[in-house]
């Protein structure tokens, strides 16, 4: 039961339209701004985290894009390729370990999924959007796992860095 | 066709009335020729590629190194807009045109980009003006795993080889190819001929006889071999068409030689020879190929490019005679130079050391035989301008220290691992002094006793108690026996022979004091300390000694390398991995070694036994790195000496470099090495060559920094002289002022604004 509902998740979530990271042309419309939906406690899924992240240089936005490309259309070993690429360039940079770690979720690579996550963590400093994304994410992992007491304490960590 | 098969058939049956054995003999032949062609698959080897440099705005790389792997790559300097595989320098401007690359991820154009560079740095890409985020340069190809014989090759189409490819050959080794049956009589008897007259061989064999010759002979030259070789290229040409002979000759010619690699078929001889594929390949450089059939040693273009010129020429002059090519051509493909790329460095590999560790990962998920026949294309990690830096310290400094007779009598080896420590991806592996030697990988193959390098996991196991353990801990480094049954008494002796006392926990790992270690270590418990280890990623079982303690298990440079990795990752352990990706022959994508990480510490002792690494090289036994790197770095190491000084070790990481040395005698012998004096000054050159990055820690949330004063290990500020801001798990700092602390009222906070204002190193560094 558990799964369906994270398979409906991630359908929700692999049919959404990416939202660019980098801006296209000189007259930008506004990139759409997908806001986590608020999280709704019984149903544990991966929140579709798709913000646009202004501050990552052309490289790495180029390369998110793509990522989000191929993972939107199913191509989940060149999003994480692709973003492994990525974090050749910069690796310390916690959107990009974040980003992996989502495809790996839709990998259902659990395990690694809640492990780059907390990659993430350790380098997301004051960020408390992305680590929020990153608690939920960890969350839905340890939901996946059959973990139910350690998404609990993941989903409060989560709502911590909500505030 | 029909009226030919029939001729053939007569001919089969003239000889069949002639000698019923023979007719056997031919249907032994035929269903050889038959069975043989038919399932003929060329044995491709699995080609090994480098890391392929990413070029984007920001990158810190030099001009030079960019052109270097150009050249590397057997890219020209100078080209037309139509061509590509080319570069030109303007200044601070490098215009590159990248040949068409199949990469895991796809295929990527031929495209033209210009790279702007300033101060080490590039500044802009630019491909038709306009700015592009990021562009690949092809990897460079380092190696293969080969099928018997070494043989290389390239497989192509005869539709791709140009047309007068085929006509200078057919011009200079079988005119006839298009009309005859597989043999040429006149020729036949004129080497016959020569045969009984003179007791010499000569040519004469057609395109046909010579495929048969390279396909199902022995190179002996006798009548028989003679004859059985007509009787199957008969056989052949009843059997296939004059096309697909001539495709599977184009790719079965022999036509070089590189070092050990066999150079076969016109495909790759394109790329050894000109940089280019064979599609690209001009009037003048086919004609130098052609001249290669009669003898590649011989008329070698680069080692005798007046022998090649003249058969090249002679070529030309024959092709010409028949009509294929125009006077025109001929003039002015003959005034053209031999146009060779300088050879590049590969052989079967230029580094082994490496391609052995790929080979080994690979073995764990393909067959032996896939691996030397498929034609796997294998996309690796290593980093070209790594592994040269690597391959240049050690050796420099090994040649240095012989001649200077520091350490001991020649024979003095070494190995190097060099990793991304955020990935684990492996850069660089040196097996030898020579880098180049096949035989011994001491990096992989290796196991030494690790000395002082284990110390960190000693020290890492204390600190994930803070209630018990901080860095100004005190740890007795007073004389110290451990005794157990059976076993003589253990009485570890420091590298200076002296004890120091009562020290900090950070001095002790530092200063590398065995008795504090080893008392910290029996302390805190062997078994925990054996835990941490194996959490590191050692697999290895290690022997419940206390001895062990101090290094006397033994490891090889990358099981080291593997240790060092999870610390420098911030406690995930991520296996080291040579390979990123493998495809099919054509680009199909098989498999990925994709990046895994597992936390195996928490971020917070991880953080602390950083902070002592970084404080081994700013004040203790590895500060002789400040003759390589500025402080600024703030690399983190450890220094490992051996009993009777017989091994030395430095490893230590920076913000995007780890590096394991090692080096030693290979019968290990005592000598007189130590890890400061031997194994650091290949570290330090290595990275200093690299240009790292300065290593930044990722703060964890429960680590406060509080400035202690070294006299008395209590809290200190900018009136204690001295004083050190050292890291602590929250609430294990010590909590009393030192005297020497002159800020008033004794809040933490107005410490910690008082001591702001004395820029510390570690402040400007972190930008804290």
């Amino acid at each position: 039961m558990r799964y369906a509902i994270l398979v409906l998740a991630l359908a929700g979530c692999a049919s959404q339209t990416p939202a660019p990271v980098s801006t296209p042309g000189p007259e930008p419309a506004p990139p759409p701004v997908v806001q986590a939906p608020a999280p709704v406690p019984s149903t544990p899924g991966v929140p579709p985290v798709l913000r646009p992240a202004a501050r990552e240089s052309t490289a790495i936005a180029s390369l998110m894009d793509s990522a989000r490309a191929d993972a939107g259309g199913g191509r989940l070993s060149n999003a994480a390729a692709t973003l492994e690429r990525a974090l050749r360039i910069e690796p310390r940079n916690p959107r990009l370990w974040s980003e992996l770690a989502r495809v790996r979720f839709q990998q259902r690579d659990y395990t690694q999924a809640e492990s780059t996550a907390l990659r993430s963590e350790s380098w997301a400093g004051k960020d408390n959007l992305l680590r929020a994304d990153n608690w939920r994410l960890i969350a839905a992992a340890r939901d996946a796992r059959g973990d139910t007491d350690g998404a609990r304490t993941a989903r409060e960590a989560a709502q911590r860095f909500e505030k | 066709m029909a009226r030919r098969a029939r001729i053939l058939r007569y001919f089969t049956y003239a000889l069949l009335a002639g000698a019923a054995l023979f007719l056997g003999y031919a249907l032994h032949l035929d269903l050889r020729v038959q069975d043989e062609f038919e399932g003929r698959r060329f044995a491709l080897p699995a080609r090994i590629y480098a890391r392929p440099l990413e070029i984007h705005a920001g990158l810190r790389i030099a001009p030079g190194d960019v052109e270097d792997e150009l050249r590397e790559l057997g890219y020209r300097v100078g080209g037309k807009d139509s061509e590509s595989g080319w570069f030109a320098k303007n200044g601070n401007e490098l215009d590159v045109a990248v040949r068409p690359f199949m990469f895991w991820d796809g295929a990527q154009p031929a495209r033209r980009f210009k790279i702007t560079f300033d101060a080490g740095a590039v500044t802009s890409l630019r491909a038709e003006g306009r700015e592009i985020p990021l562009a690949r340069l092809e990897p460079l190809h380092i190696g293969g795993i080969y099928p018997a014989g070494n043989e290389d090759r390239v497989l192509v189409r005869l539709s791709d080889v140009p047309k007068h490819f085929v006509d200078e050959l057919v011009a200079t080794e079988d005119r006839k190819f298009f009309s005859h049956l597989g043999f040429d009589v006149r020729a036949m008897g004129r080497a016959a001929w020569s045969v009984v007259r003179a007791g010499r061989t000569q040519g004469g064999s057609t395109i046909t006889q010579q495929l048969v010759k390279n396909f199902f002979l022995t190179p002996e030259r006798t009548l028989k071999r003679k004859f059985n070789e007509l009787i199957m290229a008969v056989l052949l040409e009843m059997h296939y068409g004059k096309d697909e002979i001539l495709e599977t000759y184009l790719n079965e010619i022999y036509l070089g030689q590189d070092r050990d690699r066999a150079i076969h078929g016109v495909g790759l001889a394109s790329q050894f020879y000109f940089g280019k594929e064979v599609q690209q390949l001009t009037v003048a450089e086919s004609a130098t190929l052609v001249a290669l059939v009669k003898g590649p040693g011989i008329y070698d273009p680069r080692r005798f490019p007046q022998r090649a010129l003249d058969r090249r020429n002679l070529v030309l002059r024959e092709t010409r005679e028949l009509g294929s090519i125009s006077p025109e051509q001929f003039m002015s493909a003959r005034a053209a130079p031999l146009g060779v790329v300088p050879k590049p460095l590969v052989g079967t590999s230029p580094f082994p050391a490496f391609l052995q560790l790929v080979h080994r990962q690979l073995r764990r998920d393909y067959d032996e035989k896939d691996l030397r026949s498929e034609g796997l294309r294998i996309f690796t990690s290593l980093d070209p301008r790594v592994q040269g830096a690597a391959e240049r310290a050690l050796a420099k400094r090994l040649a240095q220290y012989e001649k200077e007779k520091r350490f001991g009598p020649p024979g003095l080896e070494g190995a190097v691992v060099v990793s991304d420590p955020q990935s684990g991806e492996v850069q660089a592996v040196v097996g030898s002094r020579n880098a180049r030697y096949r035989g011994y990988n001491r990096a992989l193959d290796a196991a030494r006793p690790v000395g002082s390098l284990l110390k960190p996991a000693i020290y890492l196991t204390a600190l994930s108690e803070p209630s018990r353990y901080t860095l100004i801990t005190p740890v007795d480094d007073g004389p110290f026996v451990w005794k157990s049954r059976g076993a003589p008494d253990w009485k570890p002796e420091n590298y200076d022979k002296k004890f120091h006392g009562q020290v900090p926990l950070r001095v002790a790992l530092a200063q590398s004091y065995n008795a504090a270690t080893a008392r910290l270590g029996t302390d805190i418990g062997l078994e925990k300390v054996l835990a941490t280890v194996k959490k590191l990623g050692i697999d290895r079982e290690l022997r419940p000694y206390a001895s062990t303690l101090l290094g006397a298990a033994e490891m090889s440079p990358f099981e080291v390398a593997q240790m060092y990795q999870t610390i420098a990752s911030g406690g995930f352990r991520s296996p080291l991995r040579a390979i990123r990706e493998v495809t099919t022959q054509e680009g199909r994508p098989l498999q990925r070694y994709a990046l895994n990480v597992e936390q195996a510490f928490a971020a917070e002792p991880i953080y602390l036994i950083t902070a002592a690494m970084q404080g081994v090289v700013r004040e203790g036994t590895g500060q002789g790195l400040r003759n390589f790197l500025a402080p600024e770095l703030a690399a983190a190491g450890k220094t490992g000496t051996t009993d009777d000084q017989r091994d030395a070790w430095f490893a230590g990481f920076t913000g995007d470099r780890l590096a394991i040395v090692w080096i030693g005698y290979d019968d290990n012998r005592a000598a007189r090495l130590s890890g400061a004096a031997a194994a650091l000054p290949i570290w330090g050159d290595l990275m200093a060559a690299v240009a790292p990055e300065p290593l930044q820690l990722a703060k964890p949330e429960r680590i406060e920094e509080v400035w202690i004063d070294p006299q008395s290990n209590l809290r200190g500020d900018s009136g204690c002289p001295g004083a050190v801001e050292l890291p602590f798990m929250q609430g294990s700092a010590p909590a009393e002022r030192a005297p020497c602390a002159t800020a008033v009222g004794g809040a933490v906070d107005a410490v910690d604004n008082t001591v702001k204002k004395a820029k510390s190193w570690l402040e400007r560094i972190f930008g804290r």
